[in-house]
């Protein structure tokens, strides 16, 4: 009985210990949830999917740790988004930003909101998802034909050019399917 | 007769193994190369991807197809190799025979050992799904496994605490199945296969 008890003990201990030390109220969630959460926290705010979905790929909060959405969606930074002029009114944006950095990285519990976490805790903040070393790590192998030679994918950032199931917040290889290249894992 | 019973854990691992090899029987070779190697050509690639380079003439290579999600892959077989080696596990310790005894411990002691009773056979089962697990992981996670990541990194960690777990069944499995005379394993066991749900959890 005792030794049942120091088990638990034990699989409660390492639970806590090797999970990232952000607590959030999600943990217990996360804890006791029997749904994958493999990928990343889907979007979900309408308003933030409709204002950034409108232009692109609305991409999860989770993609990204809360520094890089602040330097982001600063009013200044909007006003050349990546060469684009993405203004937005000051409630809209306020509704956004705390959006995005209530649900950025640091915060959640999904598997690969936690490795760009931990991999983004040190050093600047990244402004690009490609930016990030894991992700330009795992896309690495992809010929350049299939990219950026792709009339239906163009650039690394489309993300559900190729993640068949990026709105949904998975990542993972057995949902990639590469435009042109059926089959190519 | 323990012998051919570790053939039959060694054709059972065998074969899984030549399952898992199955589901990556592409054209695509592992990408073995350290990470620091691949860091320069990774950026140029990042890079050369951007849109502002992009030629005007691309040409599609073959018709799109509507998706459909694969049957059977690695992930998958590593993902159900891992759940089945639990449930394996769960029923190895729910036929652990009782040891205690309340009158005539000694006559009780006495008794032969069951060594290839259900638990027996089942904690074996256990152990070679364990190890099938593990290897099934190494062919088909072996690039998500990076110690530049760290330690708090969840694949990393995923991939120490179910090696580590598994080698720990498998010590406690030995350790009972080459010993005369009853010998205590349970707790080791249960570490071992704690290790291992905390493994998935961490990557579920």
């Amino acid at each position: 009985m005792f030794k049942k008890f120091k088990i638990a003990a034990l699989l409660a201990s390492a639970l806590v210990i090797t999970a990232p030390v952000y607590a959030q109220d999600s943990m217990t969630e996360w804890l006791f949830s029997i749904d994958r959460m493999k990928g990343v926290k889907p979007v979900t705010d309408k308003r933030y999917a409709k204002e950034c979905g409108d232009c692109h790929f609305a991409y999860q909060p989770g993609l990204l740790p809360g520094k890089s959405w602040k330097k982001l969606l600063a009013a200044d930074a909007l006003k050349n988004h990546f060469g684009e002029n993405a203004e937005l009114d000051p409630s809209t944006r306020d509704a956004i930003l705390d959006y995005a950095v209530n649900n950025a990285a640091e915060t959640s519990w999904y598997k690969r909101s936690r490795k760009i976490a931990v991999a983004t805790e040190q050093g600047p903040a990244p402004l690009r998802i490609t930016e990030l070393h894991y992700i330009s790590r795992v896309h690495q192998h992809i010929p350049e034909k299939m990219i950026k030679g792709n009339k239906e994918v163009k650039s690394l950032s489309m993300c559900n050019a190729c993640h068949t199931e990026a709105s949904k917040g998975v990542y993972d290889s057995d949902t990639v399917n590469i435009p042109n290249y059926p089959g190519y894992n | 007769m323990e012998s051919g019973i570790k053939l039959k854990c060694t054709l059972a691992g065998l074969l899984m193994l030549t399952a898992a090899n199955m589901a990556h029987a592409g054209d695509a070779a592992l990408n073995l190369s350290l990470p620091a190697e691949n860091k320069t050509a990774s950026s140029f690639m990042l890079a050369s991807n951007d849109t502002a380079n992009l030629p005007l003439n691309v040409t599609s290579a073959t018709p799109a197809n509507e998706f459909k999600p694969a049957m059977f892959t690695g992930d998958k077989l590593h993902q159900y190799l891992g759940l089945t080696t639990i449930a394996l596990v769960g029923l190895t310790a729910a036929t652990a025979p009782d040891n205690s005894c309340e009158t005539n411990c000694a006559a009780a002691g006495q008794q032969p050992r069951q060594t290839h009773g259900t638990h027996a056979q089942l904690a074996k089962a256990a152990g070679a799904m364990a190890i099938a697990t593990v290897t099934s992981g190494l062919i088909d996670h072996w690039n998500d496994f990076h110690l530049e990541d760290g330690f708090r990194d969840p694949d990393n960690l995923h991939a120490l605490l179910g090696a580590t777990g598994a080698l720990v069944m498998v010590y406690a499995i030995n350790k009972s199945a080459n010993s005369a005379v009853p010998t205590s394993h349970a707790g080791i066991a249960e570490l071992g296969a704690a290790l291992m749900v905390v493994a998935i959890k961490l990557t579920w």
